[in-house]
């Protein structure tokens, strides 16, 4: 991030230009950073990650005994459910007993858009948050 | 008698296969979501567990995965939307539910009537054209 943040620095031509340059990149950095912070274990600090490790955790186990995978099934964040063999019905079972397991009612619209397992679990964790 | 809706009125046909197919989805969550309310009625939690029942559930909508005309789907959710009220307002008994939805297909084989009679017999009873 601070290396990001010198070369803008160097691009700033004229006196007051590079200040206030200067000025916008470090307020920049300073959230880029803050950002980072908060995601804990994302280095991409543009992502916003919000769902917590033991979340990802319990959907990963949930989607394999739902799907019947091996245990050598690679399960990262990004993997969609289609790639693992999911059909629609599917993907909409694997919904259902993400409500079961957290206790959580996911409605209409949020349903469609839930294609990978980070996603899963990041509307998981807002809904967890808002009950609570 | 009846508890539910005296007039219940059927919904307007799918305009197409879409619209199909969100009800069919609205209907999978409805019956997903009334799991819990089945496992109190009929004390079935010694015998099965949410997950598995859902499994059952996901069987019997792969069965007619194969339809692709609307106004079929539409009667198939109609069918299924009766069975699952008739199952949730306890008109039905807890061997009904276990015979149909919690032994699996190899087990109950429907033959316990019918043990030791030979293969004559048995296409005999189901019918001339066997």
């Amino acid at each position: 991030m601070a290396s990001v943040s010198a070369t803008c620095i160097g691009f700033g031509t004229s006196f007051e230009l590079s200040v206030r340059a200067r000025s916008q990149r470090i307020g920049k950095s300073w959230s880029l950073v803050s950002w980072g912070r908060s995601s804990g274990f994302r280095t991409s600090g543009l992502q916003i990650c919000a769902a917590k490790p033991e979340t990802l955790e319990k959907v990963n186990g949930i989607v394999r005994k739902q799907l019947a995978l091996s245990p050598e099934t690679e399960l990262t964040p990004q993997t969609k459910f289609t790639e693992l063999g999911a059909d629609s019905l599917d993907t909409v079972e694997i919904v259902m007993g993400l409500e079961e397991e957290f206790d959580i009612s996911v409605e209409e619209e949020n349903s469609e858009n839930i294609t990978t397992i980070q996603e899963a679990a990041d509307l998981i964790d807002k809904l967890v948050d808002k009950k609570a | 008698m009846a508890s539910t809706v005296k007039y219940v009125r059927v919904p307007p046909p799918s305009a197409n296969i879409a619209e199909a197919r969100k009800r069919v989805f609205e209907f999978f969550k409805t019956a997903c979501r009334s799991i819990p309310t089945i496992m109190e009625i009929y004390t079935l939690d010694d015998v099965v567990t949410p997950t598995k029942l859902r499994s059952t559930i996901t069987s019997e909508f792969r069965k007619n995965a194969h339809v692709t005309n609307p106004q079929v789907i539409d009667m198939l959710l109609i069918k299924g939307t009766e069975e699952l009220s008739n199952i949730v307002e306890h008109a039905k008994q807890r061997h009904h539910i276990i015979g149909q939805y919690v032994l699996s297909r190899e087990d109950s084989n429907q033959e316990t009537k019918d043990e030791g009679t030979s293969d004559f017999l048995k296409s005999f009873y189901k019918g001339n054209y066997v």
